[in-house]
This record gives C-alpha cells, structure tokens and sequence, in this order.
C-alpha cells in the first residue's frame, strides 16, 4: 500500500511541476482519439445498406417494368402478369402502378415516379418504414433520400399533381436503385391523379429460386421489342452502388486520412516525449528507486496522462462524430450508426495503452542499464556537434548563427519538427484536394437529388477540411513549442552574453523557419500520395496548383508567428531564471 | 611529547607556532654533518618566503641545546676567512629520536580553546562584545589569509614552499568559518542571562 | 584597453537597489534597499551566508534581473530605463560574467565558446577566433583550445568561463560563486587568474562564501538578509607580516 502512494505521489508531483508538458501530451492524445474515433465512424458508415434493406424488405431477385405505350414493343400487360408463373419463380408481388407526377413543396418542383400500392403487406418488396406509416388514401410514403433531399417530414403537407397530401411515412426499397425520387401511393388516389395525362407503368416483383441466376432469368426475359424490361437485383445493387460511389469515396478518404494523421501525429509526440523522460529516469534513481519502481512510475505516469487524453478525445469524438456521419449516413440510405461502439472504444483504449508503453518503454529500459549518475548529469543525448555548421554559422548575421546552432545541437529534434510540419502540410494540401474533386461532373443540373448530393458532399467535405485543418494546427503548435521550451537555456546564455530581444527570437524563428520549408516542400508530394493512398481516384483529382504552392508561404508564415509569439514573451523575461543554479 | 616544550614554552600572543625547529635540524644532518650556515639554507629551501622570518640566531640557539642534550655533536675547523666554525653532526640519540619523530602522529591541537573562552568570558563579565571580538579576529585572519595566498601563488607551481603556505591558507580558511559559526551563535545569543 | 571612464566616476553604481520575489505570505525580499559603489580597477568581494540575497545583487548588477526599486549605473549608464535590447548591448561591452555552473555549451571546443560573445557582437569569425586563441593562451589553455568541454577538468572549464567573460574587453566582470563547483586545486587556478586580472587592474565584482576568494579583494563586504552589514578594507599582501602567522619568529 505504501508503495502504491509513493508512486501516487511521485506521479502527481511530476506532472504538477510539469504542467505544459503533461497537458501537451494530454492535448495531443486526446486529438489523436478524437481522430480516431471519428475515422472509426466514418468508416462503419461507409457500407452500403443495399443488403440490410433487401433481406428487410423481403426485396426481389428480380424487378419488371411494363411500359405498355412504348412503340414498337410487343407484348401485352396479360402476358406480363403471366411471368409471375413462369419457371424458376417462386414468390412475386404486382402488378403495381407506376407514373410520374409532379410534386411541389417547400418551393421545390420535382418530376417524381409514383408507384401505388395499398394497405396490404406485398409478399415481395414490402418497403420498410423508417419513419411513420404505410399509405393512406390521404397520405403518401415518400423514399428517405428523397425525403432527405427534399426536406420532407412525417406530418408534412405536399402537393402531388395539385393535390395536398399529407407525408404519411418514409420507407427505403431495394427495388429500385436511389437515383431517381420516388413515393408511394395509395393505388386508387395514384390513378385518379395521374389521369389521362400521366404515362401509366407497371411494376412486377418476382423472387426466384435461385437467387443468384437472376441475371440469367433477366437476360432470358429481356427480349428485343419487349414492352418491358426486367432487372436483377445485382444491377440494381450495381446501380445503387454507383450511385452512391462518390459519397462512399469521401467518407472513406476522410476515414482513411483520419487514422493516417492520428498515428503520424502520435508518433512524433511519442518521439519527443521520450527524451523527456530519461532524466526522469536519473533523478527517480538518484533518490533511491529500483529500476522496477522506475518504471511502474513511469508507466502510471505515462497512463494516466494517456487515458485523460483518451477519455477527453472519445468525449469530443462522440460529439463531433454525427456532424460527419449524419450527412454520411443519409447520403447513403444507410439506417443511422452509433458513433461510439464496443470497437471504437477498444480501439482508442489500445491506442492509449500503445502510447503509455512506448513513451515508457525506451527510457525506463536505458534507466534500468545506464548508471544513475550519467542519466543524471547527461542529457538523453548529449547536443551533437557538426564543425561545418558551427564553422558556417560564424559566419551568417546573429539570428542565423544562433538558428543554425541550436537546430545542430539536436538533430533529432529537428527531425521530429520536420515530420510534424511535414504531416500538417500533406494535411494541408490533401485537404485542399479533397475540396477540389470533380465528383458530380455527369449529373443532370435540376435533379433534387442530385443537387442535395452535392450538397451533402460539400458539407461532409467541409467538415472534414476543418478537423483536418485543426489537428495540423494542433501538431504546427506543439511542434514550435517544443522547440522553444527547449532551447530555453542556450537562448538564456546567449541573452547573457550580449544577444538582444531581437536576435534572440529571429534564432528561434529561423531554427524553425529551416526545418519548415524542408518539411512545406516534402509535404506537398506527401499530400498528394496521402490523398491519392487514402483511396482517391487519381482521374478525379483536380488539384489546384497555385493554392497548393501557396501552401509553403503561408505554413511558413503560421511557423513564424507560432514561434515569435512565445519567443518575444520568453526574451523579455529575465534571463536569471534560467542561468540560476540556486 | 613533551620535549620540544623545553625548547621554547612560551605561548605567543597570535599565531600558530612552529615547535620543531629542532627536529628538523637533527633529520637535516642525517645524511651527513653540516655548518649552521648550511642548515639555515636547507631549512629556508623547505620554508619558502616563510624562511625569512627565521632568525639567524635561533639556528644557532637551537643547535646550542640540542648539543647540549647530546641529540648532535660538533667539531671545530679551523678555516682562514669564515665566521662559523663548527661542524655539526648527527649522534646516536639523535638518530634515534629522528625516526621516532617519523613514527610520531600528533598534531597540533584542533581545538581553539583560547578564543572560545575569551567569548565566554566576554559575555560573562559584559566588559566586551562577543560579536565585536569576532569581528576583530575575522579581520585580522582574513588579512593574514590574504598574506599566505599571495605569497602561495607567488610560488611556482610544485615548489615544496608552495605546500606549506597552502596549508596555512586552508586553515586559515577553516578558522574563518568557525569565526563565521562564532558570529552566528554569539548576535542570537546577545540578551541570554 | 578598458572602457575611458572618468577617474572619479564609479564603474557600478547602485542607489536603494531592492528586489522581491513573490507576493503575499510567500513574498522574499531578496535584496533591500542596498547602496553600492564600485571603482574602477577595483576588485570588491561580496560574501554572505547561503539565502542572503548576494547572488540576486550580482545578477541585478549584470541587468539579468530587473530591480523592483532602485536605480543602477553601469559605466555611467542608467539600467532601469534600458529595454531588453539595450541591456544586452551594454552587456557586450560593458560586462562579463563568470557563473558558479561555468554555462559552457557543450557542443562548442573552448575556442568556438570564448568567441560567441565577440561573434553576437558583430565582430568578424577572423577576429573572433584570433582574440579567443589569445584569451586562451593568457588563461593558459592554449593546448586545450579545441577541447570540448567534456574533456575538460572543473577548474579548466571555469577558466575557459572567465576567458570567455574577458573576451570583449568587459569594464566590469561579475562572478557569481565562481569556485562554489570546484574542488581545492581547481580553485587554486581559477584564484591564480583573478590574482593576474586584479593585478592587470580589471574591475571585479565577486560573489562567493570562499574565503580564499574573498581574501583576494581590495575591499570586503558581507550581506546578511538583504543588506550589507560590513566593509572592510583589507589589509596586508606585501609578504612583511608572513612570520606573524607562522609564529617562527620567537
């Protein structure tokens, strides 16, 4: 028991003298979570419901339309109906009016198809509600992206052909694939409203016996100059795919793109978290603990930061998922997701554990091996030194002499600082990507659908965009924090030895600055490859050129600002401080 | 030991003093006999700037008594143009209370017995200021402190002078900080029945 | 060689300097209203028990720290009114500082760390380099120039410090503690130096609790809470009194 306070007590000492550094590391988990979580639900959207709404709906291996006044065509309505015997066929549902009606509402004016059916249950394609009820004489079930698109509620009044209705339900199909805006009637109420002037279709359901031939018994029934046309429920599903393949891309890339970012990002904070903690390791030893002990302390240390940033990440995941996978989820028909599930819980808590083990795991191992006294009194790595460089920085004006020197002094630093900025860059230029694919070039301008697609796209692009944008601002952030808690004591010498304000903050900028534009200038082909492995279609990609060059500058510009800011309040305070050895 | 008291038994009124001036000589004609001249000359090769204060007198005095206890014994030569005549040289005694000199591990006593009953004594009577008289003796030890590393340094580097003053500055050093510890006590102490 | 100062004008000068830390129960008045004058070519030691504030005075004196009240002449330049940035020019010629942890860089030989106050200045890397050899050679490195400081003894490493400190021909060096890290020989080299540049008649100003160090001074002044309680001019160094504390004489 004693032993658990003491490491209680150690733990909570350590992270209160060190408030920044913990709360970087809880920030950064916590992001890196977030990420996660949301790349997790994104992902689970991504599945089309094609298969759930066909077992639900009982929906059929074959789907007929009868289109009687087609010229040229031969066969009859009776002929037709007769198919629903013929061999192989199992189960069938029809004959099922069909017409295209005008539907007006919220200012919209939309060319839908109708089909009529009645209260019955259909044995075959019986469209499963998602919301209120099936049709009335007076109501209308209206298709759910549809209804999406349209903005149309259970309860809601239209008007179909003139005529008030009130929205009675939505239901999804299998029948037919999502492209084209589809309600249910009441049969009777369809056929007095499309009258003489609508065209009349009819649409027959038929389930076979052996499901997976039913693009043979299609392709047999398909006759040339049949006035119908028969479907198997692998083209529809093909259609339907196709439909929403787009949607699918973007959420996929975002998901993809999510999980790349979080692990990169934890990966460069683990590395720098690391060095951090060897002379921990000293000092624990130097008061007496044994390398076991080290390491428990450590490792609590390290799991309890963890876990805060993953608690706090899941939380702001959970609530920031359903604004990405809402539009998501709608775009594809897909029944709603819970954004946080067994998985993604697991997942985030094995992240945590990942982290705590590897930002624990090297410095507690060379602690364990490396004498007390050496851990102590060297830093993890002694700075390194490069006679070209301190030879070559003698000879630049201040700010680049001092720059260049600290940037040397530790290389592996600058390495981590490289693949931070790197990262936010590619994240950059990804973005910038993914707002910028052409993905409904082919689409009729006028369809509703069509446009509350794009719609929908642009909003989840935009989403996306700005958690990208934000978690690269979060590495940019720490990154030149980092650097500069870090050169505190040569900046303090150098002050103490005659440097101004000035010099001192143009060091720090530069040695930013340096490592920046490698990391701007690699970023942008990494952006490209990221954007292009998270799954994107390279013919899609129309990638602006200029925004994307623009990129360096204004990285470059978000480096300089986030390093001045915290450089100018540090130079200004007294040097004492830090050169105190009391 | 009490034989090198007989030599010189009065206390000085400040300083360390050297007792054995005699020893020295006795382990100095070991090797072999010398004139006092030639002693004197060893003895300062040894004190450094130290040396300067040996009188030339107490050689002589010095090697009076220990002939005079039988530790050495001398010859007169005759020569033309020199002052000293005689010729110095080590007897058995002598020898024998050489080495036992080597074997002997006394030291001077660390205690400052005097300085610390003259505070006493001070605040007892009231009739001076425990904290002034270490003020006192704190300046004079810093100036001599100062004396003894001026002449140190001034040494070259592996001179056996060198060592000694160093080890007088080293004490001196300690006593200052005893001073410094005095100091302390004796301004709290002030108003203590 | 040094800054041209009048010869009755002090080279520090300081008037009701005081310093306070923190606020409230926990406030710490490191330094209180202390008056201060420093000559030039004087060597003037500070000394004081461990907490009585002599190192604060010596980095108020250096403008590394800021007075809460007071005013400070360095060469006859008001401090308080400086910005940042003119204390650090100041400090390039002006000032010299030797700290007790020696603050070498460790990634630079000692050459490359005694030129980087003549660089920050401005000056060419030729003539860096060229003074920096120089230093070295006085303070008697010059086999060690291109060591880094690892490979370096305590006392080497201070040396390497105060050659650092004189580079730019400083009117003042300030020393915080300077032998407080090294052991009884490495102090012996380090007094050696001191000796030299008192005798070279550079203005000293020295923080220490060693009284080897303080003995070097010309004048002695002890702190005790924040104030300066005792000078003393200290006498002695002609060598004539050495008999007295040997007690040969009889």
């Amino acid at each position: 028991m004693g032993r658990l306070l003491l490491i209680w007590r150690l733990v909570r000492g350590d992270i209160t003298r060190r408030r920044v550094q913990s709360l970087m590391l809880v920030v950064m988990i916590a992001a890196t979570t977030a990420t996660l979580t949301l790349s997790l639900a994104l992902h689970g959207v991504t599945d089309s419901p094609f298969a759930h709404t066909r077992a639900a709906t009982n929906g059929p291996d074959v789907s007929g339309l009868f289109e009687p006044d087609y010229h040229g065509t031969a066969g009859t309505l009776q002929q037709f109906k007769a198919l629903r015997r013929a061999p192989g066929v199992i189960g069938s549902s029809g004959l099922f009016p069909i017409t295209e009606l005008e539907l007006t509402y919220g200012g919209h004016k939309v060319r839908v198809h109708a089909e009529g059916r009645n209260s019955n249950r259909a044995a075959v394609d019986q469209p499963l509600l998602t919301a209120g009820q099936w049709t009335t004489p007076d109501g209308v079930v209206v298709e759910r992206s549809f209804a999406d698109a349209l903005g149309v509620h259970v309860g809601d009044t239209i008007h179909l052909a003139g005529r008030a209705l009130d929205v009675a339900g939505i239901a999804v199909t299998s029948a037919m694939a999502t492209s084209d805006p589809l309600v249910w009637l009441d049969s009777s109420t369809l056929l007095a409203l499309a009258g003489r002037s609508e065209p009349l279709w009819y649409a027959l359901n038929l389930k076979l016996s052996d499901p997976a031939a039913a693009g043979t018994f299609a392709a047999a029934h398909n006759t040339p100059n049949a006035a119908w046309l028969f479907q198997s429920w692998q083209e529809i599903r093909a259609d339907d795919s196709t439909a929403i393949a787009d949607e699918r891309q973007l959420l996929a890339t975002g998901s993809v793109l999510l999980a790349i970012i979080a692990v990169a990002g934890i990966a460069v904070m683990v590395g720098g978290r690391m060095a951090e903690q060897t002379r921990r390791v000293g000092l624990l030893k130097a008061i007496g603990a044994t390398p076991s002990l080290v390491a428990l302390v450590l490792m609590a240390e390290n799991l309890l930061l963890a876990a805060m940033g993953t608690i706090a990440g899941l939380a702001v995941g959970r609530v920031v998922a359903p604004a990405l996978t809402n539009p998501g989820t709608s775009m594809l028909g897909n029944p709603g997701s819970p954004s946080l599930n067994a998985n993604t819980v697991g997942l985030a808590a094995a992240l945590a554990a990942v982290v705590a083990v590897a930002a624990t795991g090297a410095p507690a191992l060379r602690g364990a091996r490396t004498s007390t006294i050496r851990a102590l009194t060297d830093p993890a790595r002694p700075p390194q030194r490069h006679d070209g460089i301190i030879d070559l920085s003698a000879r630049l004006p201040v700010p680049l002499l001092l720059g260049l020197r600290l940037i040397a002094r530790r290389p592996r630093r600058a390495e981590l600082a490289i693949a931070s900025v790197a990262i936010a860059v590619a994240t950059f230029i990804a973005t910038l990507m993914l707002r910028h694919t052409t993905v409904l070039g082919v689409k009729a301008a006028g369809n509703i659908l069509a446009a509350a697609k794009q719609n929908n796209l642009d909003h989840v692009g935009n989403i996306l965009s700005v958690i990208l944008v934000v978690i690269a601002a979060i590495n940019l952030l720490f990154t030149t924090w980092a650097t500069v808690l870090d050169a505190q004591r040569p900046t303090a010498l150098a002050r103490s030895l005659g440097a101004t304000p000035n010099q001192i903050t143009g060091g720090l900028a530069s040695a930013q600055l340096l490592p920046g534009l490698i990391a701007a200038i690699i970023g942008i082909p990494a952006g490209i490859v990221l954007y292009l492995a998270a799954g994107e279609n390279p013919s899609q990609a129309n990638p602006p050129i200029l925004a994307m060059l623009a990129v360096i500058p204004a990285t470059l510009f978000a480096i300089g600002i986030l390093t001045a800011i915290p450089a100018r309040i540090g130079a200004n305070r007294p040097a004492a401080e830090v050169l105190r050895s009391e | 030991m009490g034989e090198p008291r007989e030599l010189s038994d009065r206390e000085p009124l400040h300083g360390y003093q050297l007792r054995v001036v005699q020893e020295v000589l006795l382990a100095l004609l070991v090797q072999s006999g010398a004139h006092a001249y030639e002693l004197r000359a060893r003895l300062a090769l040894a004190l450094g700037p130290l040396a300067d204060t040996l009188n030339e007198g107490q050689v002589y005095v010095t090697l009076g008594r220990l002939e005079t206890s039988g530790l050495i014994s001398s010859q007169r030569v005759e020569r033309v143009d020199r002052r000293d005549r005689r010729v110095y040289e080590l007897t058995e005694a002598g020898r024998e209370r050489v080495l036992a000199w080597f074997e002997d591990v006394s030291w001077p006593k660390p205690a400052p017995a005097e300085f610390h009953l003259k505070l006493v004594a001070a605040a007892a009577t009231g009739l001076a200021d425990p904290v002034e008289i270490v003020d006192r003796q704190r300046h004079q030890l810093l100036s001599g402190l100062r004396e003894a590393q001026r002449a140190a340094l001034a040494e070259p580097a592996g001179a056996v002078a060198g060592l000694l003053l160093e080890g007088v500055v080293l004490r001196l050093q300690a006593d200052l900080r005893w001073l410094e510890a005095c100091a302390r006590f004796w301004s709290t102490a002030e108003g203590r029945p | 060689m040094r800054a041209p100062v009048a010869m009755r004008t002090p080279m520090v000068s300081a008037r009701g300097l005081s310093k306070e830390y923190g606020s409230g129960a926990a406030r710490v008045r490191a330094v209180r209203g202390l008056d201060l004058d420093v000559e030039a070519g004087e060597t003037v030691a500070i000394i004081g028990p461990s907490g009585c504030g002599k190192s604060t005075l010596l980095y108020l004196l250096g403008g590394l720290e800021r007075p809460t009240a007071g005013s400070l002449r360095l060469v006859d330049q008001p401090l308080e009114q400086l910005p940042e940035a003119g204390l650090a020019r100041l400090r390039r010629h002006a000032l010299g500082f030797v700290f007790q942890a020696f603050h070498l860089v460790d990634e630079l030989t000692a050459t490359e760390n005694v030129e980087l106050p003549l660089l920050l200045a401005g000056a060419s890397p030729h003539r860096a380099h060229k003074r920096a050899a120089d230093l070295l050679r006085s303070v008697g490195l010059a086999d060690r120039a291109g060591h880094l400081p690892s490979a370096l003894s305590g006392g080497q490493r201070q040396r390497v410090a105060i050659a650092r400190a004189l580079v730019n021909e400083p009117a003042v060096v300030l020393a915080d503690e300077p032998t407080g890290n090294l052991d009884s020989e490495a102090t012996t080299e380090v007094l050696r130096l001191f000796e030299q540049l008192r005798a070279d008649g550079q203005t000293l100003v020295l923080v220490t609790h060693d009284e080897r160090i303080a003995a070097t001074a010309d004048r002695l002044l002890t702190m005790r809470d924040g104030v300066l309680v005792d000078e003393t001019r200290l006498s002695g160094g002609s060598g004539r009194s050495l008999g007295a504390i040997t007690g040969l004489e009889e």
